[in-house]
């Protein structure tokens, strides 16, 4: 295994809060977590899935106790056993240099002509206490589960803050995908360990002399998957151009809130619904930029440019001003802005040939107060290709018609 | 009935024998009776591309949709606009009975990017309806796979998905399973079938579709001069063309 960091043992909170950062290994007590991932094969699996996809090596071992799954660890890959009696058997066939003892206690054991654990145990411990220290008696004990041995847990700290260095620089922003699954991998264990989630997050890469790009990523709804992450970051990075190679990376998340309870809605696909959906909506934003995905809204103003307001990210439940059906008077679907200048013949307004007049007028009179003065008396229009159009006329000079909307 | 056993009774996959000879297509009623009986599964096809063809922008070609979308967007499901060709107007949208809440508009800038995020809204399930505007991004070039694309994701999302294109496309191949032309006919709407999955329908139909003012302009020329191809006629070039 490369050498244990924090960002690895923030991983390594998916599958337990309780993980022990040593110096050489990585200790997860698992056993409050194997109902919840389905026993400790499935669990297992994951746990390699989860290394291959970090690229890292690291030799397993299950144990009863702590001190002898990091033994049997030591000792070669895979060994597995889920009770204290297996742990007491395999620690049998384990060498004694898996315990990697201080050089003039392992020279001692070595002249007695001791190879493996299993032969040390033979011996009445009694003696190996008067001979060896009693440290190691202690060590043995704990090891076999005869006495307790608390480990002390890693802290998850209260913010999420965890960077690696690039093996090589790297010039194409979405390459920094590869990189940066650690430090995703790492968030979402982080995330699981506090059991929250996180709207929004940002991604430092770092230029080297100090110069630095900061890439936010919000969500629409509070995330906490790797998989939902990555797909969000995956079309930020397509959408990014670096100004020099990368050299390192980085990622901080601030504000991480409880998660909330999820509701098992059998029956009903709204919630796969809205979770798909808001999923698409980061995605559109963080590839085509925020202001490119919008909502729509209704603003209390009688000049029609003003009386719409794109919104930004997820719409109000139910904004404030939003008149029902029918009770405003009537409105072209699509507005022309700036309104056009129309042509005139004989006083006549023309687009595309000269227009009939449906509807109209309606005056609309207002914004004196704010500097945007506006006095129009607007008609509903029909061309010769049978378009529908809303034009108006400024009743003061230079006047002049205006289209101002499409009735689609 | 139970409400448990319409809701099955809803469902694509189920079949009653004293109704159909064959498994309807999920479709989405357009509120036009006229127009769900010509169209295959009586409504709007979900999970399939439909393309409108309209004469001109401002001719009814949202009117057409609209009572659809008023539905939808009523029972809380979304709409997504991609590439508008105009700036929404939000008075007219809610007095349509659109929930905006329910409504979301996508301005990509890039044909490029235009063209990834209505396959990508198209594959996502949580969206129940998509309108597309593509061909003015493209400069009329769409790529001639395009649609296609859009024809396979908009299978994978089972939403329904409108792409309004220009009226001179009437002729050329098209991947999408229904295809509309649409033309002004004084306050009305005239729709003809294009291509539809099954027979091919004859007749255009005329509908009432909602109009700002209580006015019928003169016939215009462009419906008066013209005569309406056939849908056999249109088919035959269709073959031609592609």
């Amino acid at each position: 295994m490369a050498f244990p960091t924090p960002a690895l043992a923030c991983w390594a909170g998916r599958f337990t809060p309780q993980v022990n950062l040593a110096p050489a290994a990585l200790r997860l007590e698992i056993s409050g977590s194997l109902r919840l991932f389905g026993g400790l094969p499935a669990l297992l699996r994951l746990v390699r899935e989860d290394l291959a996809a970090l690229d890292l090596r690291a030799q397993l071992a299950v144990a009863a106790t702590p001190l002898a799954a990091l033994w049997l660890a030591r000792s070669g890959d895979d060994v597995i056993c889920p009770d204290l009696a297996a742990t007491r058997a395999a620690l049998a066939a384990v060498p004694l240099t898996a315990l990697q003892l201080a050089p003039p206690l392992a020279r001692r054991i070595e002249g007695f002509g001791l190879r493996r654990i299993g032969e040390l145990l033979a011996l009445p411990r009694a003696s190996l206490g008067a001979r060896l220290g009693k440290p190691f008696v202690i060590d043995l004990a704990r090891a076999l589960g005869e006495i307790a041995d608390p480990q002390t847990c890693f802290v998850f700290p209260e913010h999420f803050e965890q960077g690696l260095e690039l093996p090589a620089p790297v010039a194409a922003a979405p390459v920094l995908l590869f990189a940066a699954h650690r430090l995703v991998a790492a968030l979402a264990g982080w995330l699981a360990a506090r059991n929250s989630a996180v709207r929004e997050i940002e991604w430092l890469i770092d230029h080297g002399h100090g110069v630095i790009t900061a890439v936010p990523l919000a969500f629409s709804a509070p995330v906490y998957s790797v998989e939902r992450i990555e797909r969000v970051l995956k079309e930020r990075l397509d959408a990014l151009s670096l100004s020099s190679p990368a050299l390192a990376l980085r990622l901080c998340a601030r504000q991480a809130q409880p998660r909330e309870a999820r509701s098992h809605a059998l029956f009903d696909g709204g919630g796969q619904r809205q979770e798909a959906l808001a999923e698409l909506m980061d995605r559109l934003a963080a590839r085509l930029g925020p202001q490119a995905v919008q909502g729509l809204a209704c603003h209390a103003d009688h000049r029609p440019e003003l009386a719409s307001r794109a919104i930004s990210g997820k719409p109000a439940a139910r904004p404030a001003a939003n008149p029902g059906a029918g009770s405003a008077p009537l409105r072209p679907l699509w507005l022309v802005d700036p309104p056009e200048a129309l042509r005139e013949v004989r006083g006549r307004p023309q687009c595309g040939g000269e227009l009939a007049l449906a509807a109209g007028p309606e005056r609309i009179e207002t914004g004196w107060w704010d500097g945007g003065d506006a006095r129009r008396d607007y008609f509903i229009a029909i061309d010769g290709a049978g378009r529908w159009l809303w034009i108006f006329r400024d009743p003061r000079p230079p006047g002049g018609w205006f289209l101002h909307g499409v009735f689609a | 009935m139970n409400p448990a056993l319409a809701q099955v009774l809803e469902r694509g996959d189920i079949r009653r024998g004293d109704a159909f000879a064959v498994a309807p297509a999920p479709t989405l009623a357009s509120g036009f009776a006229r127009l769900d009986a010509e169209l295959p599964g009586g409504g709007w096809p979900r999970g399939a591309l439909t393309e409108l063809l309209a004469e001109h922008e401002g001719i009814g070609e949202l009117g057409l949709l609209l009572p659809a979308l008023a539905a939808l967007t009523a029972a809380g499901q979304t709409v997504v606009l991609i590439a508008p060709p105009r700036a929404a107007h939000a008075p007219a949208w809610a007095a349509a009975g659109i929930r905006l809440e329910a409504l979301r508009l996508v301005l990509p800038r890039r044909p490029r990017d235009a063209l990834w995020a209505a396959v990508e809204t198209l594959r996502c399930g949580g969206v129940a309806a998509t309108l597309l505007w593509l061909d003015e991004l493209f400069r009329r070039q769409l790529p001639a796979n395009s649609l296609r694309r859009l024809q396979v994701a908009a299978g994978e999302g089972g939403g329904a998905a409108f792409c309004f294109r220009p009226a001179q496309l009437a002729a050329a191949a098209s991947s999408a399973p229904l295809r509309l032309q649409l033309q002004p006919a004084g306050r009305q709407l005239r729709v003809q079938l294009l291509k539809r999955r099954g027979p091919p329908a004859r007749q255009a139909i005329l509908l009432d579709i909602a109009r700002p003012a209580d006015f019928s302009p003169r016939v215009s020329h462009v419906v008066a001069g013209a005569v309406l191809p056939d849908a056999a006629d249109s088919r035959r070039r269709t073959r031609v063309a592609a």
